[in-house]
């Protein structure tokens, strides 16, 4: 029944509105036929006006209050004008504190404690218009009936006003859980977000490496078709004069010089392929890097036609990868120093950032260096990158030219 | 064996440029232009019409197929010109694309065969004539890559060494030296080859390596 009732609002504030209507019936006067009429239609007026309290519960206060107001006004006795009979308070005003408690209950404060204040002047008003103003008693009784009224109203405005607050508490933590909530969506989003931009960022550069790898293997491939190749090709031409020429039956003096003449040509070639490998061996990997980085940058200093210095120190534990990226970008960089920049002095600077490796080169030379497409600065980047390294070029115009290689100490 | 030769050399490293001069020139012939890439390949055989033109593949500007092309080149506007092509890497399908139509004074051969200078003086002469010379790495690719293996199996194990010869563009006599048999029997074997192998016989040299090439790439 409780729980039919609450699915079905407007049913049950009917039946409230009809058992409020049901209560004055016993106050209908008897008598005259119209009278009886007028009495009963306000009263069902009042009690209608609970119906449609919880969808419209300002506009029901407003109707009760003003049919309340009414009855102040011409129900009660007041001096010398008769009370109108049909105006007199009757036990349905109990609707209006039901209406009180549904403003309460459902408008904003400001409104209900507007209701509230109507409603205490209104009994107010009410009790010092309705009671007998003479006598010992009178007084005390004034203050029961004002406490009375009073009292009601308040009880039904306080109820209502803790639903109330019921409803706007659930409501607030409805509300931060929701922001609550989007905020959390929020940040997956970034995060999200965030990752795709590494991982296309991580791809790139794999396929910037794997560029870098291929063009590496073409260029030593190139280093040996026309270097190494090419040499033993041809010594094994002259070595193969030479067998033809020694197994000639006429071995003369002439043959001899010409002998002598081949292999020394096939000897000078040989020894230009050793350089010629031992050249190309050392681009794939320096060997002086086995001596840690510090050595092989000392070792590119000696051979350095501008004075080098190399100070501070590298981390102690660079993997092989990163040391040979900033041995080869060291060595390109001494080299484009020696070539464009006209510098007296290149400095090498080692720094460890917590592991990773800082590595500056600076020259006092004429500047303007940048980064060009295709360039061999792009290059020493490109290189950097692949192990989510930094290159950092500041080089004014008129010099000095510092660049700053900030490698993990991971590859 | 021939006369002096009248040779044109197409080679992008000078060191072997000048080392296969010295050694023809030696030799007796005449080196009448040494060049460095393909355009200055194409105007010295226009200019010289030589007997023969010895071409590096990968020469400049692109390092990739040049002297291929050149070879292609010379081939089709001067086929009284032999053209043997040398490459430091054997890929059939550069040997097919040179043989493509003839066979005829065409070379291609390994770069390191000019260690055997009797051989590769051998080769030069062969290709001036008209003749057809073949790696023997590419024939053994030939003869390993081919789907034939079937046909390939009823031969016996010297009709097999004779194909491959065959295949390189030997002549019967070249392959009766080589194996210390009497040409009559190097026919013999030759027929026996191509009767198994359903191929037409030819008494040209050039057609049958043609023929053999032909049917180990199908």
């Amino acid at each position: 029944m409780v729980a039919w009732l609450r699915g079905h609002p407007w049913q049950a504030d009917t039946l409230l509105a009809a058992a409020l209507f049901l209560l004055s019936l016993g106050q209908v006067p008897t008598g005259q036929a119209d009278v009886r009429l007028e009495v009963i239609v306000v009263t069902a007026a009042l009690a209608a006006t609970v119906i449609p309290r919880r969808r419209f519960p300002v506009a029901a206060f407003a109707a009760g209050a003003a049919i309340g107001a009414a009855q102040i006004a011409f129900g009660l006795q007041y001096g010398r004008v008769a009370p109108v009979l049909a105006l007199e308070p009757r036990a349905t005003d109990l609707a209006i504190a039901v209406l009180l408690y549904t403003l309460a209950a459902h408008a904003s404060r400001k409104v209900s404690i507007a209701g509230l204040v109507s409603c205490l002047i209104g009994a107010s008003v009410a009790v010092l218009r309705w009671s007998p103003s003479h006598g010992p008693h009178s007084w005390a009784l004034v203050f029961d009936a004002l406490a009375g009224l009073g009292g009601a109203a308040l009880t039904a405005w306080v109820l209502g006003d803790s639903v109330a607050y019921r409803y706007r508490r659930a409501y607030y933590i409805s509300l931060e859980e929701r922001a609550a909530r989007l905020e959390a969506e929020r940040d997956a989003q970034a995060r999200i977000a965030a990752a795709a931009e590494r991982a296309s960022e991580l791809q790139e550069r794999r396929a910037r490496a794997v560029d870098e790898s291929a063009a590496r293997l073409r260029r030593i491939e190139r280093d040996l078709h026309d270097g190494a190749q090419v040499r033993l090709t041809a010594l094994a031409l002259t070595l193969g004069e030479v067998k033809e020429n020694l197994e000639a039956a006429a071995s003369g003096p002439d043959d001899a010089d010409r002998v002598a003449a081949l292999v020394g040509a096939a000897h000078r070639n040989a020894k230009e392929i050793l350089t010629e490998l031992r050249d190309l061996a050392r681009g794939i990997h320096p060997p002086v890097l086995d001596r840690g980085l510090r050595a092989a940058l000392a070792a590119l200093a000696e051979a350095s036609p501008i004075p080098v210095l190399v100070s501070g120190v590298a981390p102690p534990r660079l993997s092989p990868a990163i040391e040979a990226i900033a041995y080869f970008c060291a060595a390109e960089l001494l080299a484009n120093a020696a070539k464009h920049s006209a510098a007296g002095q290149v400095t090498i600077g080692l720094a460890d950032r917590q592991g990773s490796l800082l590595m500056t080169v600076t020259d006092d030379g004429a500047g303007g260096a940048s980064l060009v497409p295709g360039g061999g600065l792009a290059g020493l980047l490109e290189r950097a990158q692949t192990v989510d390294g930094r290159l950092d070029i500041d080089s004014p115009p008129g010099g000095p030219t510092v660049i700053a290689i900030d490698l993990p100490g991971h590859a | 064996m021939s006369g002096v030769l009248r040779i044109v050399i197409a080679e992008d490293a000078a060191i072997m440029r000048d080392g296969l001069t010295q050694t023809l020139t030696r030799r007796g012939h005449d080196v009448v232009a040494a060049v460095g890439d393909g355009d200055a390949l194409r105007e010295a055989v226009d200019a010289h019409r030589p007997d023969v033109a010895i071409i590096d593949v990968r020469m400049p500007p692109t390092h990739t197929d040049e002297g291929l092309r050149a070879a292609q080149a010379i081939r089709r506007d001067h086929p009284g010109v032999g053209v043997l092509v040398f490459s430091q890497y054997i890929e059939t399908q550069s040997a097919a694309e040179l043989l493509a139509g003839s066979a005829e004074g065409v070379g291609y051969l390994l770069k390191d065969r000019v260690a055997d200078v009797g051989d590769f003086i051998d080769a030069i002469n062969r290709v001036a004539a008209g003749g057809t010379v073949l790696d023997p790495e590419v024939v053994r690719h030939l003869l390993r890559a081919s789907r034939r293996t079937d046909a390939l199996g009823v031969l016996t194990p010297r009709e097999r060494e004779v194909l491959s010869l065959v295949a390189q563009g030997r002549s019967n006599t070249a392959i009766a030296v080589e194996f210390t048999i009497s040409p009559r029997v190097v026919e013999k074997h030759v027929a026996s080859i191509f009767a198994k192998l359903g191929l037409e016989q030819s008494g040209n040299d050039n057609r049958r390596v043609l023929a053999a090439i032909k049917y180990l790439e199908s």
